[in-house]
């Protein structure tokens, strides 16, 4: 959690920084008169790493994947439901009474 | 299906319910969930949250289901006045509703009164005539009779008409395995198989009735489905290794002589004895003298 954590916050860190660095270029632009034609190359660096570093901890902070494998430890079969529309009632435990105070007030 | 995670929920809260820690609606949620037949716990502690009119009217819409489960529970402990005072609440609150006039006719199952039971049932078919619960309670009522023949043909009409329901197929299979009718048993787990194929116990069932029929090419198939039976158990399935075992060596005992694909054969077969020596060594110490010796008289 703690590491992956820290990547995201860096990788937000620089996201927000590429933004700055684009509302600054664009300024610049304004200033000389020249036509935006594109963001200068350290800015899409920047956009690349913080995706890769983002990504990363999307995948890493929230937690543990689960398995979806049918034979993995916890996916695993153990039992099948008891199969309850096929009840009946007269079985052996009928000889065996529940204790006498349980009733419906 | 229960799974692993699912069983050890179950454990622990059951656990905790017994020893008095609360938690007892989970628990009933849970057990209705995963269709458990834990009749007894559900009465007891269904009865102590109905019996609480505050815990009952936190439950909102969900109290009439509980009514439903604790009414069917109670009839599966042979508490008839439980059972029947919980249907007449429910008579009140839903008058005229099949599935109300469902458990009527449960109970009077219950009580043993077969033909009215059976009146019961008929009438309600007349009324919908595809209700599918109805026609299981009859093969299960011809079941409870002792007339296990009679329950085959009311299941054989049933799968006619739904032909998808899985646990008619299963109860038909359970039932054929009980009159030693394994042929048709085969036939039963086969279309199981097909509908779920990744449940592990049904290609474990199929496995063991054709293990059972006997016959080269019956050992050589149901070897095959304990295989499959490993492969989806993680090799956690104590039945297939074994299954593996016998099926070798009685195939080995069959086709002496005329010997092919014997290598590879016996290579699956040690490799199963090795995981069975691995999980007995594990889990079971004191009887591992026991499983060598066995696994010596199958000449591995």
């Amino acid at each position: 959690m703690g590491a992956g954590f820290l990547v995201g916050v860096i990788g937000v860190l620089i996201l927000s920084h590429a933004a700055y660095s684009t509302v600054q270029y664009r300024a610049l632009l304004k200033i000389t008169e020249e036509e935006f034609s594109g963001p200068p190359i350290n800015v899409v660096m920047e956009l690349i790493v913080s995706l890769v570093l983002c990504l990363w901890a999307a995948l890493a902070a929230p937690g543990k994947f689960k398995s979806i494998h049918p034979q993995s430890e916890e996916n695993r079969v153990v039992a099948l439901p008891a199969n309850l529309d096929f009840m009946i009632f007269n079985h052996r435990g009928k000889i065996f009474p529940l204790e006498a105070d349980l009733k419906l007030k | 299906m229960v799974t692993r995670t699912e069983e050890e929920e179950v454990n622990r809260l059951e656990n905790q319910v017994e020893n008095g820690g609360g938690g007892a609606w989970e628990y009933l949620c849970l057990v209705h969930k995963l269709k458990l037949r834990r009749s007894d716990l559900v009465l007891k502690h269904g009865l102590s949250i109905l019996n609480d009119s505050k815990k009952r009217s936190a439950l909102g819409p969900e109290e009439w289901t509980l009514y439903e489960q604790v009414a069917v529970a109670a009839m599966d402990c042979q508490s008839l006045d439980v059972a029947k005072d919980c249907i007449k609440v429910l008579q009140k609150k839903f008058p005229g509703s099949k599935r109300v006039g469902r458990l009527e006719a449960m109970l009077l199952e219950a009580r043993g009164l077969w033909s009215e039971a059976e009146n019961a049932y008929s009438s309600l078919l007349e009324e919908n005539p595809f209700d599918q619960v109805v026609h299981k309670r009859r093969a299960a009522m011809a079941k409870a009779q002792g007339n296990t023949s009679a329950a085959i043909d009311w299941l054989n009409k049933y799968l006619d008409l739904f032909m998808a329901d899985h646990e008619a197929w299963r109860e038909l299979a359970e039932i054929y395995v009980s009159l030693q009718m394994y042929k048709q048993a085969a036939f039963c787990y086969e279309e199981l198989i097909l509908s779920q194929p990744t449940v592990p116990l049904y290609h474990l069932a199929y496995a063991d009735v054709l293990y059972t029929l006997g016959g080269l090419e019956n050992l050589q198939m149901a070897k095959k489905y304990y295989a499959s039976t490993i492969d989806l158990t993680g090799g956690k399935s104590t039945r297939a290794l074994f299954g593996i075992c016998l099926c070798t060596s009685a195939i080995a005992q069959l086709s002496k002589g005329r010997s092919k694909e014997d290598k590879e054969s016996s290579e699956l077969q040690s490799l199963s004895a090795m995981a069975l020596e691995k999980d007995y060594k594990q889990r079971a110490p004191s009887n591992l003298s026991v499983l060598s010796s066995t696994l010596r008289s199958l000449k591995i």
